[in-house]
């Protein structure tokens, strides 16, 4: 930073050599956010004016307006039985002449069902890019989220289990082209070099791109964090193991992480500890009064969501989607949390469920 | 004559700042609500700038760019639409019309002022305009009252970048408070800038606000999390930008004033070159916003490499106009030409303009300017 550019420059370029090294990509792409990192994702890997990206119903909404903003239109599928990856069978269903990709989400703890996805993909022509804005850390036989497709978007959203202390995020690919065009796209579509130098801002503009530049504080902090990442991973590891320990049993508490195995050859690495439950609201007003932190990741299915209510879905159509919504709870889990600290939430959750008549 | 030499670029911005701005990222960093995106630092910044505007509203996101992507997407342009936007000028006043599904339409621009001409705006006006976007250039701002009276005339949107004018005044109306909404941009080198990327939307109108605070964070209303009303955008602002911000607020007024000495400063000693072949912008008058200083030279490329015999480095922004873009072809009707347009970008040239330039540096930019029309003299 000391060299006088403050975002899209040597710090952000560090950091990507940095982030490359870490996860084994051949690419690794600084920019904004996740979200825009998912739209010049799907941009770069060539979607077309209305092609149809196939989505899971269960998501962050990035999930699918990225798909809007990258012209195309998200199709929504259900959620695997057990987990919450996108059900292959469920996407089957939604293929249409129109389908041209499927964005695989892998969410809070596990990988997508990513030799179901890619099989899928293979017989019908589909081109597999990745929400892998949570899944920095999993692999799936060694092969880092975002580089088992296309290409895969990371976010370093604060909370993320690498966390900036704003808004950042990257993207990750193996491809040469996909890597150019989103370099191009997230400095106003701006040909050759124009990370960590200034006069590029004149270089032609190739395509209609966005200002979605990273900044160089956020980039030093990340690259700072790189370092410990293994580290932090190791410790939610045993933070998510210790809940597991408590609350698996628990009468009331009807899944939680480690409970469900993940898909073969995949490792997990738990950025969020989420639990399903029964009476949810109830729960999440209890932990709250108690003092005890949580998130309902995600209330509101994404076909159920205002925003796409044009789209034409109604409830009942992805019904493990929405048993999720209705069910989930994610409990307080970061590196600097204490062992006494997650002790506490169980005893709270515990006393709500022994007191509670059932 | 100083032996070093003078950035276009300068490193050193906010070198003054270091402790300041350590400290912003220290504090936003270990505040007890660990709120870093869209906190309490950010609504006083927008709380700040509101009021010094007298604008009702001003919303801080990601960038200027985002920034009219975010107005463009509020008043729901789309596909189908077209916006009359200048032919000479930055990326984003086509590709956020773009990136809306719309067409982006090129107006030519002013020769001198190099702004959109609201005459060839106006001839370009058809059934399908929903909006114009003229944007301040340089150090110029456009001519908001004609396309403020244009706009309404023909019941379009008048979308302003200003993305670059932060501080400018036109008619006693400050900049980005023309439009029905406007722009500015934070990126280190802009008026305001900071050391990191924002933006701020500008407006008086309050539904308008509000649709383009909902945009900014996915389409959420601030009160339910994860309920999202319309399709938005991730283009927020960060508090420990926001802390550095508020902080850099006091010096603003002092460095605006010493960016428009310099310029006037240079325009006085340039006015005697435009025989010579430059043309220099005039010293001082209402309109004007002191963002980055340009000539019009016929000899461009021999000018900056005299200037950079003398050390002084120098900067051509639009070496094309916009429709000559390859991103932007497709959208320029076949045959048509921008000839305002494609004169500036033959010879733009931007000479260095920041607050902490020194007197002596800045003679010696302006002696340096002048003596290679002298030396045109001499070798001619």
């Amino acid at each position: 930073m000391d060299r006088g550019k403050f975002s899209h420059g040597a710090m952000v370029a560090e950091f990507e050599r940095g982030l490359a090294r870490w996860t084994g990509a051949r690419h690794a792409v600084g920019v904004n956010s996740g979200t825009d990192a998912l739209v010049m994702l799907l941009r770069a890997a060539g979607l077309r004016p209305g092609d149809e990206v196939i989505v899971p119903a269960y998501s962050f909404i990035a999930t699918a307006t990225a798909v809007v903003h990258a012209g195309g239109v998200p199709v929504f599928a259900d959620i695997e039985e057990h987990g919450h990856g996108i059900d292959p069978r469920s996407a089957a269903a939604a293929l249409t002449p129109r389908t041209r990709m499927i964005m695989p989400v892998h969410l809070f703890d596990r990988l997508a069902d990513m030799a179901g996805v890619g099989a899928l993909a293979r017989r019908h022509g589909l081109t597999v890019v990745e929400d892998s804005a949570e899944a920095i850390g999993m692999r799936q036989d060694g092969v880092h989220a975002g580089l088992l497709g296309a290409g895969g978007a990371l976010s370093f959203f604060p909370s993320k289990t690498l966390g900036a202390i704003g808004d950042a995020g990257a993207l990750l690919t193996d491809d040469d082209t996909v890597a150019e065009r989103a370099r191009e796209l997230r400095h106003h579509g701006r040909s050759g070099r124009t990370l960590d130098d200034f006069p590029g801002i004149s270089n032609p503009t190739v395509q209609a791109g966005c200002n979605s530049k990273m900044d160089d504080l956020q980039a030093a902090v990340l690259l700072a964090k790189l370092g410990r990442l293994d580290a932090d991973i190791a410790r939610r590891a045993e933070l998510s193991a210790r809940y597991d320990a408590r609350l698996r049993d628990l009468p009331g508490v009807r899944a939680v992480p480690g409970g469900t195995p993940p898909h073969p050859g995949g490792g997990r690495v738990v950025y969020v500890h989420l639990i399903e439950v029964e009476h949810r609201d109830d729960l999440v007003a209890h932990l709250a009064a108690a003092g005890i932190g949580t998130e309902t990741y995600y209330p509101v299915p994404l076909h159920l969501q205002p925003c796409f209510a044009h789209l034409g879905y109604a409830p009942g159509d992805f019904p493990r989607a929405e048993a999720a919504c209705a069910a989930a709870v994610a409990l307080p889990l970061y590196p600097d949390l204490t062992d006494a600290q997650a002790d506490r939430v169980c005893d709270a959750i515990e006393e709500f469920y022994t007191r509670r008549p059932r | 004559m100083t032996a070093e030499t003078v950035p276009f670029f300068p490193p050193d911005l906010f070198e003054a700042d270091r402790e300041a701005l350590l400290e912003a990222v220290y504090t936003a960093g270990t505040a007890a609500d660990q709120k870093f995106i869209l906190g309490e630092r950010t609504a006083r910044l927008e709380r700040e700038l509101r009021a010094r505007l007298g604008a009702a509203d001003a919303v801080a996101c990601s960038s200027g760019t985002s920034g009219l992507t975010l107005i463009l997407a509020a008043l729901d342009i789309g596909p189908g639409d077209e916006v009359v936007v200048p032919a000479f000028g930055c990326a984003p006043l086509a590709s956020t019309v773009i990136s809306r599904g719309a067409r982006p339409v090129f107006a030519d621009i002013d020769p001198a002022a190099l702004t959109m001409d609201p005459a060839a705006a106006e001839e370009l006006i058809t059934p399908r305009t929903r909006a114009l976007m003229p944007a301040h250039v340089f150090s110029v701002m456009a001519d908001m009252p004609r396309f403020r009276t244009l706009a309404d005339e023909h019941r379009l949107h008048l979308v302003e970048d200003s993305a670059v004018a932060q501080g400018g005044v036109l008619r006693g109306r400050p900049a980005g408070r023309w439009g029905d909404a406007g722009v500015f941009s934070f990126v280190q080198v802009k008026t305001f800038g900071m050391p990191g990327e924002g933006g701020m939307v500008v407006t008086d109108d309050t539904a308008l606000a509000e649709r383009v605070r909902m945009l900014r964070n996915h389409g959420q209303d601030g009160r339910n999390r994860f309920v999202h009303h319309t399709v938005g955008y991730n283009s927020r602002f960060d508090e420990a930008m926001a802390a550095f911000q508020l902080h850099r607020l006091d010096g603003l007024e002092d460095r605006l004033r010493r960016r428009a000495a310099i310029a006037d400063y240079y325009s006085e000693r340039f006015a005697p070159l435009s025989e010579a072949g430059i043309t220099a912008p005039p010293a001082g008058g209402d309109g004007r916003c002191h963002y980055v200083y340009t000539l019009l030279a016929e000899e461009r490329d021999e000018l900056a490499a005299h200037l950079a015999a003398h050390g002084v480095h120098s900067h051509v922004y639009y070496p094309r106009a916009l429709p000559a873009q390859p991103a932007f072809a497709g959208h320029a009707p076949p045959g048509a030409r921008w000839p305002n347009a494609e004169d500036a970008a033959r010879r733009n040239i931007s000479i260095p303009l920041y607050a902490h330039l020194s007197d002596a540096r800045v003679e010696h930019i302006a002696d340096t300017v002048c003596s290679f029309t002298d030396r045109e003299g001499r070798t001619r």
